[in-house]
């Protein structure tokens, strides 16, 4: 599994995480190519719908990336968030999904260290795990070839 | 149960004849033995066809949804904790429903009926917690209780929780603790268990719906599989469409489920469907310590937060 | 008219003779009811049960089909094109169908092959299978298929009717029509059946006829025109219980409305022809957001006076319905043709 890289579908705050992006960039801390950034407004804008699209897409794991606690541009939306979360997490880990395909975080637009820090972590336990085996929709054998 | 019947008649005449209300929503017999089918008695004579026993499956909030006009409606202690939903959710005001509550000693299951029959069931009655079912080889009879509903089994709430005119006095609460057996065993399995698990209980899904249509919580305008753009899950029989179909179905009910039973008493193909909504009604409750319906004053469980609510997942 | 007499031996050895011309499709057991499936070699059909759950229109049917494949690559020669899907369509034998099961699958077949259109994918697997049926003797409660000009020994829609003998797995196999002869021959089946055999299949058949109980009439739904049955004021009232699930609709063996769905894989895609229900709001959505049957009672509505009245006054050959109860039984809200019928015929 050496050679595996893996596509990570990240969706990000515009407020916080994707500045903390930006961030990381900017001050050139090293993190390996293996994000497909999705800028979104709020963690809140978050429907586990878009994360089941991104595993029906074949992506190895989904992270989604907001604000602190209390820091939420529009004050709760987080909040919300991290209730979603928690049960999304806990009905896709019951049906057999790993729980290091799915990856939660709160960083902020200063944060550019944690974000290469996360970012360094989610990729080496999807590495571990290797390619993503369930909840992708498969090409139908009539044009597989 | 025929006290039942006659009460919720008594009751249902009395309110229509008063102008209380404009219409019943309840069940009236149905056509074949052991299916009742929901009713709306619109005048004091419909009113007499109304019926209650153990074969109400479906659960009547499911017909309240939209209604503009002042309501009756028959209620078990699940379709109560429905309508309190509904109220939270502004389907429908409190002051347009008056709730006849019928303390609920349990619905029978359709396959466990089948079963005990063992071929066509040509009547079925009941009398003193004993159901009788006659097929042209001859007649059984089985306790009610051993023929129960898997969510009656470990019903927590059988006496409605909102109740302007009780169809009868209150019956005990059999259960005090919470039996999660079913959810438990399939959390204890490996993960690829637990998928190839799914994969088979879902296997004989045809998407007829009937899940989320007798469900009193599914009444989104446009349902996210109707969604074009874009469109989250296609319409075949591919697995991970069904799959798909069915966390999304559970998961628009985390929070709000009753575990009233309606969807796998629906389902055509005997799917548990159960074993999904059953795992976020359960975590809801160990990680918000939320019992959906219980008020008409709270917003539900993904509908709020607090400050503390677990992280630890959360890097 | 052949009429052969099958001991339990020669059933499993002609059966498996048969195996080798022709693919073999049989009731067999699916978790806690019956499905017509593909049966494996040397695997028998199980002929315990009265109906299958669902109906076997998904031979014809599939609930899912890929009818066309295509590229949007720029680079593919063929970008753009719809290509017919690639498809086998072995020759088959379906044992132990119902005979109004059958006839149901000869009522879809006017839909899909008729003046206007043929369908091809329909008639491909349809003329490719020769159906072997198996006479009813002890109809279900909800079975009211001679009503619907059909009944438990109907032979209409079958190659061959297998009535069951009375003595322990034996069957007399009535051949009716050519193809049915080759099975027979494929299967090897030769020993005739007594003189007086005719008369007992007669006998058996008034006697399953007569055990049927579950009547319908529709004499004057055909008499009354389409907008008085359309406008009646009972639809609101008949439709209230029900939820507008599929249920019935894919349990029902002459239901054949489909949807086309394209799918894409990057820039492959297919074409697919899925089961559809016009009991939800999505079938009739217009582009421009209206919907004419938008309301629920609507789409009930829709479903009876198409299998009642709309199908019968078209083709002339009766209504879209053979009576199997299949819709009666496992409808979740009770909503029951029979009775449903009954008003429209007031």
């Amino acid at each position: 599994m050496t050679d595996f890289e893996p596509k990570i579908i990240t969706f990000l705050c515009n407020w916080c995480s994707y500045g903390a992006a930006d961030l990381a960039g900017v001050s050139r801390f090293q993190y390996p190519p293996n994000m497909r950034v999705v800028r979104v407004p709020c963690s809140g804008r978050i429907s586990p719908k878009m994360i089941l699209a991104a595993l029906r897409k074949g992506a190895d794991a989904v992270w989604v990336s907001g604000c602190h606690p209390g820091d939420c541009h529009y004050i709760e939306g987080n909040y919300y968030a991290r209730r979603k979360f928690t049960l999304l997490k806990e009905l896709l880990e019951y049906q057999g999904i790993e729980p290091g395909r799915l990856h939660f975080s709160w960083i902020s637009s200063a944060e550019g260290v944690k974000f290469a820090q996360v970012a360094n972590d989610v990729i080496a336990e999807v590495k571990k795990l290797g390619p993503a085996k369930h909840f992708i929709k498969k090409t139908p054998g009539e044009i597989a070839a | 149960m025929i006290n039942y019947t006659e009460n919720i008649r008594k009751i249902s005449s009395d309110l229509l004849k008063s102008g209380k209300v404009d219409v019943v929503i309840g069940y009236k017999s149905g056509t074949l033995p052991g299916v009742n089918e929901p009713f709306l008695a619109k005048t004091p004579e419909d009113a007499d066809k109304l019926v209650w026993d153990s074969q109400c499956r479906l659960n009547l909030a499911n017909y309240l949804t939209h209604r503009k006009d002042k309501v009756g409606i028959v209620a078990k202690g699940c379709d109560s904790r429905n309508i309190n939903t509904h109220i939270v959710e502004r389907r429908i005001s409190r002051e347009q429903v008056t709730v006849i509550g019928v303390p609920c000693t349990g619905m029978t299951d359709k396959t466990r009926l089948k079963e005990l029959a063992g071929g066509d069931i040509l009547t079925l009655t009941e009398a003193g917690g004993k159901i009788t079912v006659k097929t042209a080889k001859g007649e059984k009879t089985a306790d009610k209780n051993d023929l129960l509903q898997d969510n009656c089994i470990r019903c927590l709430h059988r006496n409605p929780v909102i109740n302007d005119i009780p169809a009868a006095d209150p019956v005990p609460e059999v259960n005090t603790t919470r039996n999660n057996d079913a959810i438990e065993k399939i959390e204890a399995m490996s993960a690829d268990e637990r998928w190839a698990f799914f994969d088979d209980l879902l296997s004989g899904c045809t998407r007829c719906y009937a899940c989320k249509n007798a469900c009193p919580l599914c009444y989104c305008p446009t349902c996210f599989v109707d969604e074009s753009r874009p469109q989250w899950v296609g319409k075949g029989d591919d697995p991970v469409d069904v799959r798909t179909y069915h966390t999304l179905r559970a998961f628009h009910c985390a929070g709000r489920c009753t575990d009233c039973g309606a969807c796998e008493a629906a389902c055509p193909m005997n799917i548990k469907v159960r074993l999904l909504t059953g795992k976020l009604e359960k975590s809801c409750y160990e990680r918000f310590g939320w019992e959906a319906g219980m008020t008409s004053d709270v917003r539900p469980a993904l509908d709020t937060f607090t400050t503390h609510d677990p992280e630890e997942f959360i890097k | 008219m052949k009429i052969y007499h099958i001991d339990r031996e020669s059933w499993v050895k002609g059966l498996a003779a048969s195996a080798e011309v022709y693919q073999l499709v049989g009731p067999v057991r699916e978790k806690d009811d019956f499905d017509f499936k593909v049966l494996d070699k040397g695997q028998m059909p199980d002929l315990t049960g009265t109906d299958t759950r669902l109906s076997p229109k998904a031979l014809v049917f599939p609930k899912s089909e890929i009818m066309m494949t295509f590229s949007t690559d720029p680079n593919d020669p063929d970008c753009n094109i719809m290509k017919e899907a690639k498809k086998e369509y072995p020759k088959r034998a379906v044992i132990g169908i119902r005979p109004y099961d059958a006839r149901a699958l000869q009522i879809l077949k006017m839909n899909y092959d008729n003046g206007d259109y043929q369908d091809p994918y329909f008639l491909n697997a349809y003329e490719a299978i020769t159906f072997v049926g198996l006479a009813v003797n002890s109809p279900s409660s909800t079975d009211f298929s001679t009503s619907c000009g059909t009944g438990p020994f109907d032979e209409k829609g079958l190659d061959v009717l297998l009535v069951a003998a009375g003595e322990e797995g034996d069957f007399y196999a009535k051949i009716l029509t050519d193809k049915g002869d080759a099975w027979a021959k494929a299967a090897g089946f030769s020993k005739e059946a007594g003189s007086d055999v005719s008369t007992r299949i007669e006998a058996m058949k008034k006697t399953a006829e007569e055990a049927i109980s579950s009547k319908i009439a529709f004499d004057k739904i055909e008499k009354k025109t389409v907008l008085e049955l359309f406008e009646a004021d009972h639809w609101e009232n008949t439709a209230f219980a029900c939820i507008n699930c599929g249920t019935c609709t894919y349990a029902c063996p002459t239901c054949w409305c489909f949807d086309i769905q394209d799918e894409n894989f990057g820039t492959k895609g297919v074409r697919i022809k899925n089961w559809d229900s016009c009991m939800t709001g999505l079938f009739t959505l217009h582009g421009s957001g209206h919907n004419p049957r938008e309301h629920r009672y609507q789409r009930t509505r829709q479903r009876f006076m198409h299998k009642l009245k709309y199908f019968a006054d078209k083709y002339g050959e009766g209504i879209m319905c053979v009576g199997c109860g299949r819709c009666v039984r496992q409808c979740p809200a009770n909503i029951d043709i029979r009775e449903i019928c009954e008003t429209m015929n007031k």
